[in-house]
Order: C-alpha cells, then sequence, then structure tokens
C-alpha cells in the first residue's frame, strides 16, 4: 500500500474506530444520539441511491424502514435471534420492493413522485388495519433488553457499509447506469443501457438498507406502532436531511443527516414547544436558499477547508497512455466490418407512423447497402427524425417492419438494437449532462461489451475522445461544452456504440466550414476503415456531396426521391418542394 | 420601425444568435430566410421577448424597449405567429382568437376586432365554436394568424406559417397577409421556401449559424448566381 | 342492507367526494401552471378547518362568513408566499427548483401543522352546527349536509364562472393548454402563476370551511389528504376540472362504500390502493394531454 493510499484510509479508519469505541466510554445520552444519526445516515443514504443517483425521487422510501421494523419485531416476538430476524426482515422488504418496483417504474417524474408518496399513508393503515400480524394501533412491544450497545456497533457496521457501497457503486458500471438514467433515461436506453433490471436493483437495494435501519433502531427502542414508523413527520426528515447537505455528492448525506440531527436535538433541549415550527422553519430556509444542499453552495465549494467536501462522484483516469495519442480514425478500438456491397444492412418495409392524426412516416420503402453512405434529406417536418427514432425504436411504428441485416427489429427492446449495432446522434446534442466527456463515452463502451471493466471503458474512452479533439475537455461536464463540442462528443458517444448502422441527426448545423468539413472527414473515415454504413440527415449540401452514394428525400413523410446526389438535385419535384424554384433558375 | 443591432442571445450555456443585426421600415414586407437551425426563429424570439438578449439591442418605434418581456412587446404593437402554431386545442376557436386581444389596450375592441378577423378569414366565424385542435393545418394557420391580429400589432412576426399547409390555402392566406400589409402593418417573415419569401417581400436577410451574412432587395438576390449557392453552403 | 341505507352511504360519499374534489381543484390548477408540488396544500384544509371550528366556537358567525374570512386571508397569504418562496426558485435549474419546492412546501407543512396544533391543540373538532335533519322517503339529510351540498355547488359554480367568463380564467387555461401560446399573447407569467397560487389555496381553505362542518378535523390530517388530492388530479388529468370532479366523486363514494360494506377502517386504504391501481395502468390518468 503506497504511501498516500495509506493516508487516505487512515482518516476514516480512526474515525470509525473511534465511533466504535463510543459506546464503551460515553455516556448513553451521546450514545443514542449518534445512534440516531447513524440511523438517519443509513436511511438518508440509502434514499439517495434511488433519487439523488437515479434521479427518481421516491416519497414513500420510509415504508421500507417501516416493513423491517414490523417483519423484525414480529420475528423477534416469535423467538428468533436479533441477528437472523434482521436478515429476514430485509429479505422480505427486498421482496416486497421487487413486486412493487415493476409497476411503479412505469411512472415518471411528479407521477413516480406521487405515487411513491401514496404508500405511505397506506402503509400506516395496512399497519393499523391488520392487526393478526402487526397487532394494530396497539404496537409491537419487544422482549425488554439493554441492547444500546449492540443495536449501535450493528448501525455502525450498515453504516458503513452504506457509505462504502456508494462509493463503490459509484466506480462500476451500475453506477453509470443510475447516472445515465438520472440525466436522459431514452438516450441511454438507446446507447444500450438495460433499464428496468437496473432500476428494480437499485430499489431492492435500497429497500435493504432501510430495512435494516428499521430493523435495528426498532430493537433499540423496543416498541414499535403505526404512527411511529410511517408517520408523515419522520418519513420526511431523512429525506430533507439529504437534500438539505446535497443530494447525489459523496458526502452529501452525511453532512446533511449530521447538521440536521444537530439542530433537532438542540430544539429539543433549548425550545420548550414549537419544536417542529423551527425545524420546518430550517428546512424552509435552506428550500429557499440552498436548494442544492448546503455541499453546493458556492461559498463553501470556494473554501479551502471544506471544498473537497463538495466533490461530485467522477471517475477519471488522468495516467498518461502509453505511446502516442494520435488523433486520427486509424486508432479507434472499432471493429472493422468486413462489407459487402450488395447485401442490404436496414430494410424499411412500408414503414408508416401515425401520431393521431398525423402522418409523420407515410409508407418508407428503404433499402440500405452495408458500406453506403446515405443522405437523407427533406424540408422541416418530413419526418427525417422520425425514421430514425422508428429504427432505434423510441416510437414504435404503426405499421411496417424494419430489418437490420435481416433481423426483424420489432421485437427488440431499444438497448438490444443498440447492441445489435446501431448508434445515433441527435439534431440537439443530448449528452448526459453532470457527467464528464469521459464517462459520456464510456457508458455506452461499458453496455455495449459487458466483459469490459470500467476501468477499462474509461481507457477505451480516452481514445475516442482523442479522435474527437476533446482531450482538453476530457474531465469537463458535459453541459459546460460549446455547441460545436457537443457535437463533437454526440458524435464519438455514438462511435462508441460500436456501430454497424450510423444514423447522423444534423451533426453539421450551427457549425463553421472547416468544422463541417471535418465532420465530413470523419463519416469518410469510418465507412472507409471499419465498414459502417451511414445514413446522415443534413441540410448543407456542400457536405453531403463530398462523401454521399445515394441520397433520399423525404417530403411530409413520404419518399418522393432516391437517386445519386446529381439526380435529386435535378429532379423537379424536389427542387420544388425543398429549395424552391429559384434553385432551378440559379443553376 | 425596428432594428436589431449586433444581437446575440443564450439558450441556457448554448449561444443560439451571435451577430444578428438587420432593419425593418414602416409599412415593409422583409424576409427572413436560412437553414434550419440557422437562428431565424430565436431571432423571432428574441425581437417578441421570449428569450432575453445577452448582447446587441434593440430599437422599436425609435426607442429601445424599455421592458424586454412578451407581455411589454405585445402591448407595444409586436405580435407572433409562432412556429409550429402554439394555438389552445382544447379552446374555441373564437376564445384562441380572444386570447389574441389578452393586452389591456386591445380588450377594449374585442367585439369589433372579432368581427374583422371573421371577415379576413371567412371559414374561421363558421367554426367559432369548434375546438381548435379539431381544425385543418391551414385552418389552424388562420387562427393563429388571426390570434396574433387580435392585439392590433404594428409590426407582426411570422416565422413559417406554412408548414403542413396545403398549396391552395396557402395562396389564400397570402393574399389575406397582402391586404393586411396594404392595411398598414410591418411584417418579417420567416420561410424556408426562398421562392415564396421573395415572391411575398421586397428585402431579405439571410440568417446562417447565427450571424446575418446577406441582405438585399429582391430583385438584387434573384439576380446573385451567388445567392442561391450561398444560402444552401453549395459553396 | 336496504336501497335506502345504500342510497343514504352514497350521497354522503357524493359530499365527501365533492369536498375532495375541490381540495383537488386548487391542486390542479397549481399543479397545472406553477408546476408546483405543493405538499402543504391539505394541511392548508386542516388549518382552514381547526380556525374555522374556533372561530364558530368562539363568535358563532355564519360559517358563510367564516368562510369568506378565510378565502380573503389564504389568498393573500398564498400570493405573498409564492412570490417570497416559491417563484425565486424558477431561476434555479431544474435540480435545484425541484428539491428547493420540496423543501419549502414540507416546511410549510411542519410550521402550519405545528403552529396551529399550538394554538389549538392537537385534538379533533369541526363545526357544531345544530342538528336538523329532512326526510325524503325513507332517506334522512341532515341540514349540515345540505349546507356543504350548497357550500360545494356554489363554490364549483364560483370556478367554472371564473373559468369560462373572466380573463384570468382564459389566460389560466390557456397556460395549461400551451405555455408558449399564452406568453405571445401577452399574458404575464409571473402575476398569472401568482393568482393561480392564491386562488388555489383560497379554494382549499373554502374546502376546509365546509369539510369542518361535516367531519372532524385536526391539524395532522393535511398529508394525508394532500396525498388523496395528489392521487385525484393524476387521475383526472392535470388541469382538467372535470375529471378531478369525477375522480373526486369516485373516490369520496369508494370509501363511504367501504366503510359500509366492508370495515371503515378500511375504506381509506383501499380508495389509496384503487388509485394507485389506476395510476399504474393508466400512467397519464384519464384526462386530456395537455398541448
Amino acid at each position: 500500500m503506497s504511501a498516500a493510499h495509506f493516508r487516505q484510509w487512515l482518516l476514516p479508519a480512526v474515525l470509525i474506530a473511534a465511533l466504535a469505541a463510543l459506546p464503551f466510554l460515553g455516556n448513553a445520552y451521546l450514545v443514542t444520539f449518534t445512534f440516531t444519526i447513524l440511523i438517519a445516515y443509513i436511511l438518508g443514504q440509502s434514499w439517495d441511491w434511488v433519487s439523488g443517483e437515479m434521479g427518481y425521487v421516491n416519497l414513500g422510501h420510509y415504508c421500507f424502514y417501516g416493513v423491517g421494523a414490523y417483519v423484525f419485531s414480529i420475528a423477534l416476538v416469535a423467538h428468533y435471534p436479533a441477528l437472523f430476524a434482521m436478515l429476514v426482515a430485509a429479505a422480505i422488504t427486498i421482496l416486497i420492493a421487487v413486486a412493487v418496483a415493476v409497476p411503479l417504474f412505469r411512472l415518471h417524474g411528479d407521477y413516480f413522485a406521487f405515487a411513491t408518496l401514496a404508500l405511505l399513508p397506506l402503509a400506516e393503515i395496512l399497519a393499523f388495519n391488520l392487526t393478526s400480524i402487526t397487532n394494530g394501533g396497539d404496537g409491537i412491544v419487544l422482549p425488554i433488553q439493554s441492547v444500546l450497545k449492540a443495536s449501535y456497533l450493528i448501525a455502525l457496521g450498515v453504516c458503513v457499509l452504506a457509505f462504502f457501497s456508494t462509493v463503490w457503486i459509484n466506480s462500476i458500471r451500475f453506477g453509470y447506469a443510475l447516472k445515465s438514467i438520472r440525466n436522459d433515461e431514452e438516450v441511454a436506453e438507446v446507447l444500450g443501457v438495460r433499464i428496468l433490471p437496473i432500476k428494480i436493483k437499485v430499489l431492492a437495494l435500497s429497500a435493504a438498507f432501510a430495512s435494516l435501519a428499521g430493523a435495528i433502531q426498532s430493537w433499540q427502542m423496543s416498541y414499535i406502532d403505526p404512527p411511529t414508523v410511517f408517520g408523515l413527520n419522520v418519513a420526511l426528515i431523512p429525506i430533507a436531511m439529504v437534500l438539505l447537505g446535497g443530494s447525489g455528492l459523496r458526502w452529501g448525506p452525511l453532512v446533511g443527516v449530521i447538521v440536521l440531527a444537530c439542530i433537532q436535538q438542540w430544539l429539543l433541549v433549548n425550545i420548550q414547544s414549537l419544536q417542529a415550527t423551527v425545524y420546518g422553519a430550517i428546512i424552509l430556509l435552506i428550500g429557499r436558499f440552498m436548494p442544492g444542499g448546503i455541499l453546493r453552495a458556492p461559498w463553501l465549494r470556494n473554501s479551502r477547508w471544506f471544498g473537497a467536501l463538495s466533490q461530485e462522484h467522477h471517475e477519471y483516469i488522468v495516467e498518461e497512455k502509453s505511446g502516442n495519442k494520435a488523433s486520427t480514425a486509424d486508432t479507434l478500438p472499432l471493429p472493422a466490418i468486413q462489407v459487402n456491397r450488395s447485401k442490404p444492412l436496414l430494410e424499411c418495409e412500408n414503414l408508416r407512423m401515425e401520431f393521431g392524426g398525423n402522418v409523420a412516416v407515410d409508407n418508407v420503402n428503404l433499402k440500405i447497402m452495408e458500406g453506403e453512405i446515405v443522405g437523407l434529406i427533406g424540408p422541416n417536418g418530413s419526418g427525417k427524425t422520425t425514421l430514425f427514432n422508428c429504427i432505434s425504436r423510441v416510437f414504435d411504428p404503426t405499421a411496417g417492419r424494419i430489418r437490420l441485416a435481416g433481423k426483424d427489429l420489432s421485437e427488440l427492446r431499444r438497448d438490444e438494437i443498440a447492441r445489435l449495432g446501431v448508434g445515433r446522434t441527435h439534431q440537439i446534442p443530448r449528452p448526459f449532462n453532470d457527467l464528464t466527456v469521459q464517462e459520456n463515452i464510456a457508458i455506452p463502451l461499458m453496455f455495449h461489451d459487458t466483459k469490459l471493466s470500467s476501468q477499462q471503458a474509461f481507457l477505451q474512452a480516452r481514445e475516442f475522445v482523442a479522435y474527437a479533439e476533446l482531450e482538453h475537455r476530457l474531465t469537463s461536464r458535459a453541459d459546460s461544452l460549446s455547441l460545436q463540442e457537443k457535437k463533437a462528443l454526440e458524435f464519438a458517444r455514438a462511435l462508441a456504440c460500436k456501430p454497424k448502422l450510423l444514423l447522423v441527426d444534423e451533426v453539421a448545423s450551427g457549425l463553421a466550414s472547416s468544422e463541417v468539413m471535418r465532420f465530413v472527414e470523419h463519416i469518410r473515415h469510418v465507412r472507409d476503415r471499419y465498414g459502417i454504413t451511414v445514413i446522415w440527415v443534413e441540410h448543407i449540401f456542400s457536405a453531403l456531396a463530398q462523401v454521399v452514394d445515394r441520397v433520399v428525400v423525404l417530403e411530409q413523410g413520404a419518399v418522393i426521391a432516391d437517386g445519386t446526389l446529381n439526380e435529386v438535385v435535378t429532379n423537379e419535384r424536389v427542387l420544388e418542394s425543398y429549395l424552391g424554384g429559384t434553385v432551378a433558375r440559379a443553376h | 420601425m425596428l432594428e436589431l443591432k449586433n444581437i446575440a442571445v443564450d439558450h441556457g450555456k448554448l449561444r443560439a444568435l451571435w451577430d444578428v443585426s438587420l432593419r425593418v421600415e414602416r409599412g415593409e414586407l422583409v424576409a427572413l430566410l436560412g437553414a434550419n437551425g440557422a437562428g431565424k426563429s430565436t431571432t423571432l424570439g428574441a425581437i417578441v421577448g421570449l428569450y432575453p438578449l445577452s448582447e446587441g439591442s434593440l430599437v422599436y418605434a425609435g426607442a429601445p424597449l424599455k421592458n424586454h418581456t412578451t407581455a411589454a412587446t405585445v402591448a407595444a404593437g409586436i405580435a407572433l405567429v409562432p412556429e409550429g402554431r402554439h394555438l389552445f386545442p382544447a379552446m374555441s376557436v373564437f376564445e384562441n382568437l380572444a386570447m389574441g386581444a389578452y393586452t389591456q389596450q386591445a380588450r377594449a375592441g374585442l367585439e369589433e376586432n372579432m368581427e374583422k378577423m371573421f371577415t379576413l378569414f371567412p371559414i374561421l366565424k363558421q367554426k367559432q365554436k369548434q375546438n381548435a385542435g379539431e381544425l385543418s393545418g391551414g385552418q389552424q394557420q388562420q387562427v393563429a394568424i388571426g390570434r396574433a391580429l387580435m392585439s392590433l400589432p404594428k409590426l407582426l412576426l411570422l416565422d413559417e406559417p406554412f408548414i403542413g399547409v396545403a398549396p391552395k390555402i396557402i395562396a389564400e392566406i397570402i393574399e389575406t397577409l397582402r391586404s393586411i400589409a396594404e392595411g398598414g402593418v410591418t411584417m418579417l417573415l420567416v420561410e424556408q421556401n426562398v421562392h415564396r419569401a421573395l415572391d411575398f417581400s421586397a428585402r431579405a436577410y439571410v440568417v446562417e449559424n447565427g450571424r446575418t451574412v446577406l441582405e438585399g432587395e429582391r430583385d438584387a438576390l434573384l439576380n446573385d448566381p451567388g445567392f442561391s449557392n450561398k444560402f444552401l453552403g453549395l459553396d | 342492507m336496504t336501497v335506502d341505507v345504500i342510497i343514504q352511504v352514497l350521497i354522503g360519499g357524493v359530499l365527501l367526494g365533492g369536498v375532495y374534489a375541490l381540495v383537488a381543484f386548487g391542486l390542479s390548477l397549481i399543479y397545472g401552471i406553477v408546476r408546483i408540488l405543493n405538499f402543504a396544500h391539505g394541511t392548508l384544509l386542516a388549518v382552514s378547518g381547526v380556525v374555522a371550528s374556533l372561530i364558530y366556537a368562539s363568535y358563532h358567525l355564519h360559517p358563510v362568513f367564516i368562510a369568506l374570512l378565510l378565502a380573503a386571508a389564504t389568498f393573500v397569504f398564498g400570493y405573498l408566499f409564492y412570490m417570497a418562496l416559491l417563484h425565486p426558485l424558477g431561476r434555479r435549474n431544474h435540480f435545484e427548483s425541484t428539491v428547493g419546492t420540496v423543501l419549502v412546501t414540507v416546511g410549510a407543512l411542519l410550521m402550519l401543522s405545528d403552529i396551529t396544533a399550538v394554538m389549538a391543540g392537537a385534538t379533533q373538532r369541526n363545526i357544531q352546527l345544530d342538528f336538523e335533519a329532512f326526510e325524503i322517503g325513507a332517506i334522512v339529510v341532515s341540514s349540515a349536509q345540505v349546507k356543504i351540498l350548497l357550500g360545494i355547488t356554489g363554490l364549483m359554480l364560483a370556478i367554472h364562472l371564473l373559468l369560462t367568463r373572466t380573463w384570468f380564467g382564459r389566460a389560466l387555461r390557456a397556460v395549461t393548454e400551451n405555455r408558449v401560446g399564452a406568453l405571445i399573447c401577452g399574458v404575464n407569467s409571473t402575476r398569472l402563476k401568482a393568482l393561480t397560487f392564491a386562488f388555489g389555496s383560497t379554494t382549499v381553505a373554502i374546502a376546509g370551511v365546509l369539510y369542518a362542518i361535516s367531519f372532524p378535523v385536526s391539524p395532522y390530517m393535511g398529508f394525508g389528504l394532500t396525498v388523496k388530492a395528489f392521487t385525484i388530479v393524476v387521475v383526472g388529468g392535470v388541469g382538467n376540472l372535470r375529471g378531478a370532479l369525477l375522480a373526486g366523486i369516485l373516490l369520496g363514494v369508494a370509501e363511504s362504500m367501504t366503510s359500509l360494506l366492508w370495515k371503515p377502517e378500511w375504506a381509506p386504504a383501499l380508495s389509496m390502493i384503487l388509485m394507485l391501481l389506476i395510476l399504474v395502468a393508466k400512467p397519464q390518468g384519464f384526462g386530456k394531454k395537455s398541448a
């Protein structure tokens, strides 16, 4: 272990040891207070995995706490040993979490928050009414034992586990799946991330820890009843703590829990009545003035002492790669596809896409051969992006069939289509905004090839970043990039899907002509060197003219021309609808 | 009447317009041309106050606008027919038009102006109780234009008003616009179809990548062999 | 279980549902236009109900006066609350503004219920009107119920008129349908949002008075009610008032029928389960989707 490594772990080790020694040295008051902080942290951190990391604000998180408390108490009363009861509590809560995850995650955004919110009073009523199991309003009284030390130590253990789990999750593929969902779920899927299992796993993990918190705390309290474990006042507080500290940050939940717990304790001691009012006022003021959390406040970020606490979870490998970093396409870790020019790669048969009464794609028949570069043009609203969305399955076509290398795409999920070999860019770039350039590109690499570790993916990503000439922005957040940089990132990220078919949606608009030429070269290279077939939607004809083998013209969703660029540009109908008669006259 | 001097507009951290300058005199019909993503819609949005100006100045009727919000610009006499129309689909045609007269001054003349709209667009009188969402594309476009006119604008901005409209209706709408113009309304038209745009307007600007790159009278532009090339990027 | 009893209970359920619908109205407008999750919404009803009960017990003012008084107070409070605490958050990025509104409204919830509990005690109370009953066949209807019915109808009529006959109402509907479209018509977004927040809060305050006439109120019941209101709004469709009315009545009737036909303690739970099932089956609710 290197010296730096040792130093890094020394402080936490000392802290944990000190905390572990507390019940043997300190007074019961201090131990109890620290205990509540430990429990709150477990609750808060486990909440943050689903909410801060994945972006789904689960307002019913406390239900898992309550279920854990009840299952544990019932098992304990039935004379099972405490540790066993805790494990049973966790197991059953996980099962419940998995069961509700599937229907619940069909909801998004605010609807998800609403639905999870409703789970709390529902759980409370269930606890009140299922008296045969829960003893109803009387609650469950646990055998009186002096368990302060034991429960404290177990709580400390779970706490430490939760913290290290957070650090670990953020460095592996699973964590990046969470973060990509948080930023843009649809794009994540189109890049190859399989969404549903990730959501279920994180909810199960979150539930497990929350249930343990419930089990351990009820052991210590020796009594539970419905309002104690499901009541509102308690339910939203761990959430407020995490938000107060800074959701999604490594130290956010811990800081928030400590600060609010101290405030709560101070209030209990010093203010006789209206404690909840003062508490509420503090939460309100934080929300009004520091909603990103204390750790995101500018004055703290910039301070010398505390700035390090504000770090976001970012992985990057800063060591130099040995050998020279060439910026040509030759060094990209892409497979060189053998191209058979007479074999069709993409076939659209009678493809139709309707939204309500509006026909966006109208009986399109298209055959793209391997190794072709095909331009797709048409006036605004002619269905080009919709066609792309049908191919990558963002939309379900109303009728017709799409085949990729002979395989019917209608049976496949979006992430399966991505892994099959479809990569795409978007008209308006959609990077994962709060992730760095390197992370953005590493994500499709990780999910395309599951044998790749996240570390290896990061290394490979550097080559794509070099290719996109974004090395100087390697560790910058994507939302701080200029438009041109975002488009380069978008393109590189699509390539990182290791596609057979690359769908490029207006990557050149808004750029200077030299930048446009660079993209033209990239497109030519990826086809010549790696055999990638390209469909390119573009308005800038001079760019298309350099590389396309063929041009397809759409108007109001239908194909009105399909031939070489020259044929199309002199086609009367195309000129009339798209360019206006002026151009014909000027030629 | 309207002058934009070197304006810049940002969408969040992204600069959408870098340097746009244009001038529209009272009573003129001017076209704004350019490829997709060039910044035409953003320019109109900036004029009407949807986007704040990061740089540059906007002078209207001889003085810079005191308060650059949409409410203030509409009250000052600038109205926008936005791309995609942005009608209120579950509200009746009548109510859609009425909303155009939301500003205090326009409310007073609601009845009168409504009648004028119905004269200009007879089909709307017929469909006034129908929900706007049920109308055809061409009819919806007429509602959108009518709604903008209800605020009694002196300057009318139109953003690609002919998308999804049948050619016959386009011709009708153009005629109506001409008669409105004769009534003294100044117009700035964003249009992708160069031919149609220059048919309608006497003068045009070309916007590319957030900058105004070309300006000229109709005939000068049409006879310029480099014009279409520059516009389409065929150089 | 005779038909008369069922009808009796149904009437109670419809009235309860009507009050729920009123609470949900306010929330629907606030969420649809101001786009804010107001956690303290139901607590406003609780506070209003408790205060109304106190005033009635002390001064015996007519409930209509009490309602008007509370309506005016809540309107002002709501407007100021929005402008001072919620509007400034809109300038921040999406994550911070969402989180900020959660914290602000949760804080308000805690403050409101605690202050009310300290002022009035945490026990339940209501407006004890004198009991009179009317008989229609074998069905007994209390005067309190009639008053609630009148109150609900009156308020809904007022809301309907406001929405359809005034410029404010028209602007509200327009903003729900198409934000950009409303903006370019010259609608002052900030003022409209503040007025909507105030108006939505006022509706809930009046609903609180109505609720307290027949049902017990306590300072801490707000949250459960907020949850019900949320689910009603989502099922009925955001911004869709007719949908909210239907959903509210559905909920009220479901609760009452459950109490009657099964066990009363299950009534609140079953309705929640019902709503959750509907939400999952149809994630967009039954209302019209906004443009």
